[in-house]
């Protein structure tokens, strides 16, 4: 039976959720859950995973743009057709996971991959950079202040070999959201780059009466910097609002609720780095990112000064930190006045925190460590 | 006390109906019955949907409810996802 | 063959990193709406600012959520994306698929849709781009009859929950994250579907204080999986770890010479509570102090497992940083028993005190943790009906301002003054 769209509700399903996961687990997962003793990194992008039983779940791990079509999913199948037993993965970092019962098939499978041209690069794991979380930019969103698979495949161009090789201190976690809603939650992230709008928003008062419940756009304002006002449109007076740009941050939050207050502007917008951050609990408390560079201008198609940037603290980080020690723990072990200077990075005011709880971020010691910046 | 289900339909559809703007949160509803907990009220307005009374007004990242008489156009405000 | 020159993007075709763009041209072979993806793309790398309208309100009928409206601001320039809404599926736990229901959702795909994708959304969910608004019902009665495959959440609901790999293929996993997250996404399917709440809502399952899920940085209710007693130490392994026979942090390090590896240095020195010790060969832990970080464990995966009586810690109010900052979740319960033998009643139960108090608090667009930040950690523990322990705070509060209601200080707040002032001069 089809659709009927004369009859929509006739014979409808609903609230039948996801597909069970186990009808997906590849036959060595199944037989093998709850019972694994240890895994291993045998290479970049290769995996073991030793079970009680004996058994071995081999994990070739591949990287993926977020934004891919069903002619390479359907690529994928094939692959996992081929070679394991019709099942595979996804990560949570848009990451492929293809896995094999034994050693013997790791090899056949990596072939396989290598000869479909660039498109399945083998890495993403241990002390590497893995793939970049992100969120839509300019692809399918209508309100970011950046685009996000493009800055993603530069920096990931230019980071390629630290995602087909081991060599960091920590794994090194990068995220970029397009703009301050961090769809893509790049707020504890080792490196995050984040679209950032500078313009406060344009009023359409033609528009907003139609398209706006005005409390709404109102209330949205974080510092009270949206007012009721009036207006003239076609010598009739409105009701709309006024913004007091003094006190916009630039967050965004008003147009999310009311589409006749556009923000973004091709020289306003552009992108903020902020780092440090982490989520897992490994010998320190999860952490957030911290701003350090406030603005880099949008630079498409290949947003040179944001991938120059995110390379120049990788590297500083993969030269100086410690064994184990994630980008966030080895500011902190030097200073963040040692990480401006070790990153050639200019500190600015803009790093100086002024929103709310900001004091806690203040300097309230007499323990410094002289640096460049104090002449 | 506690109004039956029917006239907790009845009060919610007529707040929708006399409501200074069409797009109301479910928070709005809560009033329609003070004794009533707050998941029975969104349980009552989401039937209220299925019967085709009431629609579900989505931006993305909000969703609200309304009157399909009383939304004019279909596009709205939206917001993050 | 291309219908729109697009040298900027074509740019992005470079590299050694896959190409998003050389994807889409790929697609466009058989999908020509993907050209005008394209085409608008390139306008927004020339002019530097997005052309995608401000959503509209779509989804299919009865449901709240799981479509989001999205129209290209230059439909006659671009008419193969004039409707390009997202339609959000629910993926299934851990994110493992077989060739067949992703092949029948490609071809779905490829009859309603325009053919991409992102595989995952940040959330989750899979999620398919590019939908005309008078394809969404058919292709949703398809989807659900054919593929037994339904809509994830978006708006004020419940979100699609998610997990991280857990116990399926992960040796530290506390719990089983897959089931606990597949039985409560059944069991909330109304409220993943509908909206229900001040605001949206998210649950996220995280085998281990690892959080491979960022359960902690995103969700409202974060079950992380943990353990009691002691880690089950195999000395043997840790003297093959000391010899230099196995491969520290699981081979994560592989790439570098970074020396012989040091058990002292890499390990006991960086526990953050220093309850490690060798003693006469063996790694001793004192387990009373272990505040169970994964780092020991992480660096000797065949030495080092968690304790045997295991659980969840359980965290409530992460959030992304709009409006008032970022918020990590904030401990609740520290041990709490995630079985799915009693259908997994115990958090069920939790979350349910969550949701009627800040149903009923929440104000609209509020997250649950800002309704905890505006009323109070202390508020919020006595809602639950839980006892204030030491375990919910970083340090104790610095600040002498406290509440104290009537009822706690002797003879109430009514004074009489007039009694006061024969006793002391004014």
């Amino acid at each position: 039976m089809a659709y009927d769209p004369a009859n929509p509700m006739v014979d409808r399903i609903s609230d039948i959720g996801p597909r069970y996961y186990a009808e997906f687990h590849p036959p060595v997962i199944a037989a093998n859950k709850g019972k694994w003793l240890w895994h291993e990194i045998t290479q970049p992008g290769v995996l073991v995973h030793k079970s009680e039983t004996g058994d071995e779940c081999w994990t070739v791990r591949v990287g993926a743009a977020r934004l891919i079509s069903i002619e390479l999913i359907r690529e994928m199948c094939d692959i996992a057709d081929k070679h394991c037993e019709g099942f595979f993965r996804f990560t949570t970092r848009n990451n492929v996971e293809f896995m094999v019962d034994s050693k013997a098939k790791v090899q056949p499978l990596l072939d396989d991959l290598k000869s479909r041209g660039n498109k399945f690069p083998v890495g993403g794991t241990g002390a590497g950079v893995t793939n970049i979380v992100h969120t839509q930019g300019w692809v399918h969103c209508h309100t970011p202040a950046t685009d996000a698979s493009g800055v993603v495949k530069a920096v990931m161009d230019e980071l390629f070999d630290y995602f087909t090789s081991m060599t960091l201190p920590a794994q090194v976690r990068i995220a970029l959201a397009c703009c301050l809603n961090m769809c893509g939650a790049v707020h504890a992230s080792d490196i995050a780059i984040l679209g950032v709008h500078r313009k406060p928003p344009m009023i359409d008062h033609k528009r907003i009466t139609g398209v706006c419940e005005l409390p709404l756009a109102i209330s949205a304002c974080p510092l009270g910097a949206v007012k009721p006002a009036k207006a003239m449109v076609d010598g009739v007076e409105v009701k709309t609002v006024q913004v007091n740009a003094e006190r916009c941050m630039f967050c965004g939050n008003c147009y999310t609720m009311c589409p006749a207050m556009p923000l973004a502007d091709p020289d306003g917008d552009g992108i903020a780095i902020l780092v440090g951050g982490k989520v897992s609990n490994s010998r320190s408390a999860p952490k957030f990112s911290k701003l350090v560079i406030p603005f880099l201008p949008n630079t498409p198609p290949r947003w040179p000064e944001t991938v120059a940037a995110v390379k120049g603290i990788l590297e500083a980080y993969a030269k100086d930190a410690h064994k184990y020690e994630r980008v966030g723990e080895w500011a902190e072990r030097i200073g963040w006045e040692k990480f401006f200077e070790k990153c050639d990075i200019p500190f600015t005011i803009k790093s100086i925190d002024d929103y709310r709880l900001a004091y806690d971020t203040w300097r309230t010691t007499t323990q410094f460590k002289y640096t460049s910046h104090i002449k | 006390m506690a109004l039956s289900k029917d006239e907790l339909k009845a009060a919610i559809l007529k707040k929708a109906e006399t409501a200074p703007k069409p797009q109301l949160y479910i928070k709005d509803f809560y009033a329609c019955d003070p004794d009533a907990k707050p998941r029975e009220i969104k349980n009552v307005a989401n039937d209220l949907v299925k019967e085709g009374k009431l629609m579900f007004w989505s931006s993305g990242s909000t969703t609200m409810y309304a009157m399909k008489s009383r939304i004019k156009d279909e596009e709205g405000t939206s917001g993050v996802n | 063959m291309a219908k729109h020159e697009t040298p900027l993007l074509d740019e992005l075709e470079k590299g050694p990193w896959p190409s998003f763009v050389t994807d889409i041209k790929r697609q466009a072979e058989k999908k020509p709406e993907c050209w005008d993806i394209l085409g608008q793309l390139e306008l927004s790398y020339v002019e530097k600012i997005t052309h995608w309208k401000h959503g509209g309100i779509v989804g299919v009928f009865g449901y709240g959520g799981g479509i989001v409206g999205r129209y290209s601001d230059l439909p006659k320039r671009f008419p193969g994306v004039e409707h390009f809404h997202t339609v959000r599926l629910a993926q299934p736990a851990s994110k493992y698929y077989s060739t067949k229901h992703l092949r029948d959702l490609c071809d779905l795909w490829e009859k309603y849709g325009s053919g991409m994708t992102n595989m995952h959304g940040s959330t989750g969910d899979m999620v398919m781009l590019g939908c005309r608004t008078e394809a969404l019902e058919p292709f949703f009665y398809e989807m659900t009859h054919n593929l037994n495959q339904d809509l994830g959440g978006s708006g004020s609901n419940l979100r699609t929950p998610a997990n991280c790999i857990g116990s399926s293929r992960c040796e530290w996993s506390c719990y089983d994250t897959e089931e606990a997250c597949h039985q409560l996404t059944m069991h909330y399917q109304d409220e993943i579907h509908r909206p229900a709440f001040p605001y949206k809502f998210k649950f996220k399952f995280s085998g281990c204080p690892n959080d491979c899920v960022a359960a902690i940085a995103r969700s409202d209710v974060a079950v992380i999986g943990t353990w009691r007693g002691n880690i089950r130490i195999d000395q043997a392994a840790v003297k093959e770890y000391v010899a230099g026979n196995i491969p520290s942090n699981g081979g994560a390090h592989a790439g570098r010479d970074w020396g012989k590896f040091d058990i002292q240095k890499e390990v006991i020195n960086l526990c953050p509570t220093n309850c490690m010790w060798m003693e006469g060969g063996e790694l001793k832990i004192d387990d009373s102090e272990c505040t169970r970080c994964m780092h020991c464990l992480n660096v000797m995966p065949r030495a080092l497992r968690p304790g045997a009586e295991q659980g969840a810690t359980i965290c409530v109010g992460a959030k992304a940083p709009i409006l008032d900052g970022a918020q990590f979740a904030t401990l609740i319960v520290p041990f709490m028993k995630v079985s799915a033998d009693n259908e997994f009643e115990e958090l069920i139960e939790f979350i349910e005190k969550i949701w009627d108090w800040w149903m009923e608090e929440g104000k609209n667009r509020e997250r649950c943790g800002e309704t905890m930040q505006r009323l109070g950690l202390p508020t919020f523990i006595k809602v639950m009906g839980l006892d204030p322990l030491p375990q919910h705070i970083k340090e104790p509060r610095s600040n002498p301002y406290v509440f104290w209601q009537e009822e706690e200080v002797p003879g109430g707040f009514d004074r009489d003054v007039e009694e006061f002032r024969a006793r002391h001069a004014a």
